[in-house]
């Protein structure tokens, strides 16, 4: 665990220094060190690239992809599916129907501004499940197909409004939300790391829940679990987790899922090494998917997004072909 | 905070106990005491409501009429994690997500005895050891459960339910599925842990003469009603057994052990001289 840890830790420390100095402009490792140690004979320009583009970008990476990880453990858990992932709670949808009702419908919005509103778009709709699936008793299968009926719903909503909008403003609509984490500043580290500290620190003392719950509702009530109650607070907690990562970087699918499936790999089922070993390999995957992304065709981009879609679907169809006897 | 009461049982009871899912009435006025400190089991056909009436005794459904009562509060006011100090409970055909271990089961039972920052002790460590030698998978424990047989994998369930600490035991079909040398040495766990641990176990059954061997109460039910309780030997009547299995049968001396043995009549194939039995 310690181990594995170590490795993860000084894994990411490596590829974030490698995100500083990869790029269109070349920056040196030399530089990179004189940025951390203040040198101030470090020129202003490579000054700005690494300590206001490359550094707050990987970083806002890093911490999306450890909220999806950890967000998709939780998924996975209390729906006690592993091919679940946080998307099946709605909240991309959500959020991707608010960021296309407001790039595409309101009047110039300020960029500050979509971030909170996707961030409500996925929080509502995360709610709507829930409050539809608690009537009789929040299933999980209940909450699956409440979510895969609703995200279809919003999904409709969205490309209603593509069809009608305007093209420039529908294009855009899509480049922020294929996933990417251009253009990110301290101002979305901030906006991420604000929801997803706490939620993590929640999420880790509700570890032993987390253990239980995975077992049938009949088990984890006579082990003495209020199971809907902590079924719902669990649920928001992955939903504040994945609204937190949308709302700066859009759509990165697949992190969710696979990251806490090699976690397991790594630590196996207990959630106290579960979480934060998912959490680094979430960061870590999202990090090296947009440093890659960012190299492979200089000087255009792709969207991280598209990166963990083109790698995590490969990886997610060699999963279901892995338990086809089971 | 009241401290989890170790091997001291619990007492159990139900009165007037009726129980309903949706508008079907599947348990009608039972009133029902578990002798501590013994074995019950829990007899009748297919939805008599045997498992029902378990699982209102651990306080997983809840009574449209009448009341459980453990250690005489109604078991419908009390926490959840309090009931769970007091009755263990083996669901029927559980199920755990793949690979995971005994050990990581077994570690499962001490949840109620855990608090939000509370560490894992030395207490919680002896109960799941003790759990895990009771039921003879001390040399199991690191393996994956679905790499077990199926009395193996029981055992580890009931392990777990063991490393609970509770007074009571709720056993929903120890032995179904389970083949005879595993039914056998389920049987003789539960007998041990009445015996030698002085715990109070219910155990839904199917094997009527295994519950007349190792059991000492049988309660016998049939439509949700509770048609019979007490010894083996005042329940387990040809009669009874006609009337609630509609199966003519005739009762015996086990001649292992002298407990009565129930061997029902055929139709089909040619019985033989019955001069010499009642």
């Amino acid at each position: 665990m310690i181990r594995v840890m170590f490795f993860l830790a000084a894994a990411s420390v490596a590829l974030l220094l490698s995100a500083l100095v990869q790029g269109d402009y070349p920056v040196s490792f030399a530089d990179v060190t004189k940025f951390f140690t203040r040198d101030p004979s470090l020129g202003v320009e490579v000054k700005m690239i690494v300590g206001d583009l490359r550094l707050p970008r990987a970083l806002t990476a890093f911490a999306v992809g450890a909220a999806l990880a950890v967000a998709g453990a939780i998924t996975q858990s209390v729906l006690r599916n592993p091919l679940a992932e946080p998307g099946l709670l709605g909240i991309n949808s959500g959020a991707a129907f608010a960021a296309m009702v407001a790039i595409v419908s309101l009047r110039d919005v300020r960029p500050g501004l979509l971030p909170i509103l996707a961030f409500t778009g996925a929080m509502i709709m995360a709610l709507a499940i829930h409050i539809l699936a608690l009537r009789r008793g929040n299933s999980s299968m209940r909450i699956i197909l409440i979510g895969i009926g609703l995200s279809s719903l919003a999904g409709a909503g969205a490309n209603l409004i593509s069809a009608f909008g305007d093209v420039d403003r529908v294009q855009r609509a899509m480049v922020w939300l294929a996933g990417s984490v251009h253009g990110s500043d301290w101002a979305d580290v901030a906006g991420i790391l604000v929801w997803a500290v706490p939620a993590m620190g929640l999420a880790w003392l509700a570890r032993r829940q987390l253990d239980a719950i995975v077992f049938s509702d009949a088990i984890v009530r006579s082990l003495g679990m209020p199971i809907d109650r902590v079924r719902a607070l669990l649920m928001l907690l992955c939903a504040l987790l994945s609204a937190a990562a949308v709302s700066v970087a859009g759509l990165v699918g697949f992190v969710g899922l696979i990251a806490p499936h090699l976690a397991r790999r790594l630590v196996g089922r207990g959630h106290a090494e579960l979480l934060p070993v998912a959490g680094l390999i979430g960061g870590l995957l999202v990090m090296a998917a947009d440093l890659i992304g960012r190299v492979v065709i200089i000087p255009a981009e792709l969207p991280a997004g598209i990166v963990t879609a083109l790698v995590g679907a490969p990886v997610f169809g060699w999963m279901m072909w892995r338990r086809r006897y089971v | 905070m009241s401290e989890p009461r170790r091997n001291g049982s619990g007492r159990l009871r139900a009165d007037n106990l009726s129980v309903a899912y949706g508008r079907t009435v599947v348990l009608r006025d039972v009133t029902l005491e578990i002798p501590e400190t013994t074995f019950t089991a829990l007899l009748g056909p297919n939805g008599s409501g045997k498992s029902t009436t378990l699982r209102a005794f651990a306080g997983l459904v809840r009574p449209s009429g009448g009341s459980v009562r453990l250690d005489g509060r109604s078991i419908s006011t009390l926490p959840h994690r309090q009931i769970a100090l007091r009755v263990g409970v083996l669901a029927q055909g559980p199920q755990a997500p793949e690979g995971l271990t005994v050990a990581e089961l077994v570690q499962q039972g001490r949840f109620p005895h855990q608090t939000l920052f509370s560490r894992w002790s030395s207490l919680d460590e002896a109960a799941c050891d003790l759990a895990l030698s009771l039921t003879g998978m001390r040399d199991l424990a690191s393996r994956p459960l679905d790499s077990l047989s199926g009395g193996q994998r029981q055992r580890a369930w009931i392990a777990m339910t063991l490393a609970q600490e509770t007074g009571i035991l709720l056993l929903d079909e120890p032995t179904t599925y389970l083949d005879l040398a595993h039914q056998i040495e389920v049987m003789e766990l539960i007998a041990m842990l009445v015996r030698d641990h002085k715990k109070t176990v219910v155990a839904v059954l199917h094997d009527i003469n295994q519950a007349a061997r190792y059991a000492d109460h049988i309660a016998l039910l049939a439509a949700g009603r509770l048609v019979a309780l007490g010894s083996a030997r005042s329940v387990l009547t040809a009669e009874t057994i006609d009337q609630v299995f509609g199966v003519p049968a005739m009762v015996m001396d086990d001649p292992v052990t002298g407990a009565p043995m129930c061997v029902p009549l055929s139709r089909a194939v040619p019985v033989r001289d019955l001069g010499r039995a009642s």
